[in-house]
């Protein structure tokens, strides 16, 4: 049974993502508009643009059914529920004990999944090729996270993310080499789950780049503010796990304060950096043709399946 | 140390994704820069001076020579003939195959009993996929000049193999075998651009054809 100091951190950490996460896209979209010379919006536009949406009136086509309209917020409920079982500053999560990594998987299914049905309801053509290329995408990405996932149980015993980010605190990433490779593949698969470069481009709505975007085009005011907010929350949960389950040093162990301080600074640090990489990265390549992309999941695939090789050793 | 065995491996397989003539050479270079680190640390662990001569030739031959000459032969023939457009097996399946033959090397490797020399435990089953990859993709290219990036991976796998079975054969043989890479690879790509003139294409599929004009 996990004390009360442990619960009020473990709610303490789960806000901190769902609060901080339109800070780490207005990072990344800051990073990519100084890349191209240009200045850029602050990096609390997403907040300015998720305030201004609240306020804004919805316009809901009279075609579209209930579900056009709860699936915004099965989409945030979803999301925000997987935000509760991520470890932060704290090795682990006192609602770990409910769910493991599959039940995370499971829940950002889930919000894909009425995404897609959302995108399909209000009958637009937009949203129909949205959500053959979002199904496309996820039928690829999710066998690649499982067999990525799978390295990692592994490695460190069990598939609950406390005890998986708990092992790794204590143990080094050059002792198991398997690692780099599930690395690589959970790199590459959060690139295809967020929607970046190679994939697809979040910044522009045009007909050829879009995958996410496409299936949420109908969308305005609260519903787009949060469909928005969960999507930033599902990145930040995804460079949480790439980040405390490869390199989780300083991550705090024990419920203190100094030590929950400086893991928190790292953590920051740490994800702030991954977010600059990515944006850098984004900068660099264009986006790939949609029938080219399997090649890169087959990358991941590959890569992840030399892990479970090199486990095996 | 399987630490670097496993930069090692990841670096043929970026040689392994890539298409074009340029792109490949590129991440020849790097796997070239990886085998030059794994050989200095090899010489580190053994102890054994020659080795880091031939590390240092490693360096400087393989990803900084052979990719200048391989782009100066080259450098009139046309695009079409360098970009790999249409392989036997997608390219998508070539990865999955080529992890597969990494596990089949990992598997043929434990039946040797070799288990008490770390060196030889960690190195000799990548290279042994590293030849068995290089025979694979010279099998599954079409053009003939993307087949040369089989035989340089072949050349880095077999180079890997002598060193970690011997700790270093003396270094007159090195290169000897370094010498021969290089006039190999120039022979090689005179006669690409010879078949390029003659049959206007490098398509191998089609050299089976016999001209009778």
């Amino acid at each position: 049974m996990p004390s009360l100091a442990e619960i009020v951190i473990g709610i303490v950490q789960s806000l901190f993502i769902i609060s901080f996460s339109p800070l780490m896209v207005g990072i990344m979209n800051k990073t990519k508009a100084r890349t191209q010379k240009r200045i850029g919006s602050s990096v609390f536009q997403p907040y300015y643009d998720i305030i201004k949406l609240v306020r804004k009136d919805e316009v809901v086509s009279d075609q579209s059914s209930w579900i056009f309209r709860s699936s915004p917020w099965i989409n945030f409920v979803a999301i925000g529920t997987a935000a509760f079982f991520i470890p932060i500053f704290l090795s682990y999560s006192p609602f770990g004990l409910v769910g493991d990594i599959l039940l995370v998987i499971g829940l950002f299914a889930l919000a894909r999944f009425f995404t897609m049905l959302a995108g399909l309801d209000v009958s637009s053509s937009f949203g129909g090729f949205g959500s053959s290329r979002e199904m496309m995408m996820s039928m690829l990405l999710e066998p690649a996270l499982f067999l990525t996932i799978f390295v990692v149980s592994l490695t460190y015993g069990g598939s609950n993310i406390s005890g998986i980010v708990t092992t790794s605190a204590d143990s080094s990433l050059i002792s198991h080499p398997q690692l780099i490779f599930a690395m690589i593949a959970m790199f590459v698969i959060i690139l295809g789950e967020t929607g970046r470069l190679p994939f697809g481009n979040s910044a522009t709505h045009l007909e050829l780049t879009m995958i996410h975007e496409a299936t949420v085009l109908e969308y305005s005011g609260k519903s787009l503010a949060l469909i928005e907010w969960s999507s930033a929350i599902k990145q930040l949960i995804l460079l949480s796990l790439i980040i405390n389950i490869f390199v989780p040093w300083g991550i705090s162990s024990s419920v203190s304060v100094p030590l929950l301080t400086t893991g928190l600074l790292l953590f920051i640090v740490k994800v702030s950096l991954l977010a600059v990489s990515i944006a850098f990265l984004e900068s660099r390549v264009a986006r790939w043709r949609l029938f080219r992309l399997p090649d890169l999941i087959a990358m991941a695939i590959a890569s992840s399946m030399i892990g479970v090789v090199f486990y095996y050793l | 140390m399987i630490f670097s065995g496993a930069i090692l491996l990841i670096a043929t397989f970026g040689i392994v994704t890539r298409r074009g003539f340029a792109d490949w050479l590129g991440a020849y270079r790097y796997q070239s820069i990886v085998l030059a680190a794994v050989t200095a640390l090899i010489a580190y662990v053994t102890g054994i001076w020659e080795i880091y001569i031939a590390a240092g030739l490693t360096l400087v031959i393989k990803s900084i020579i052979i990719p200048k000459v391989l782009l100066y032969v080259t450098r009139n023939l046309e695009i079409e003939f360098k970009v790999e457009t249409n392989p036997y097996v997608s390219l998508r399946a070539s990865v999955i195959i080529s992890a597969f033959l990494v596990a089949l090397s990992y598997f043929l490797t434990q039946q040797i009993p070799f288990k008490s020399d770390p060196i030889v435990s960690t190195y000799l089953p990548i290279s042994i996929a590293l030849f068995l990859i290089g025979l694979f993709v010279i099998v599954n290219r079409r053009s003939a000049l993307n087949q040369v990036v089989g035989l340089l991976i072949i050349e880095n796998g077999l180079f890997l193999f002598t060193l970690t079975l011997t700790h270093g054969v003396s270094l007159i043989i090195e290169m000897g075998i370094f010498a021969d890479i290089l006039v190999g690879i120039i022979i090689s790509s005179i006669l690409l651009l010879r078949i390029s003139r003659t049959f206007d294409s490098l398509d191998v599929g089609k050299l089976q054809n016999l001209r009778d004009d």
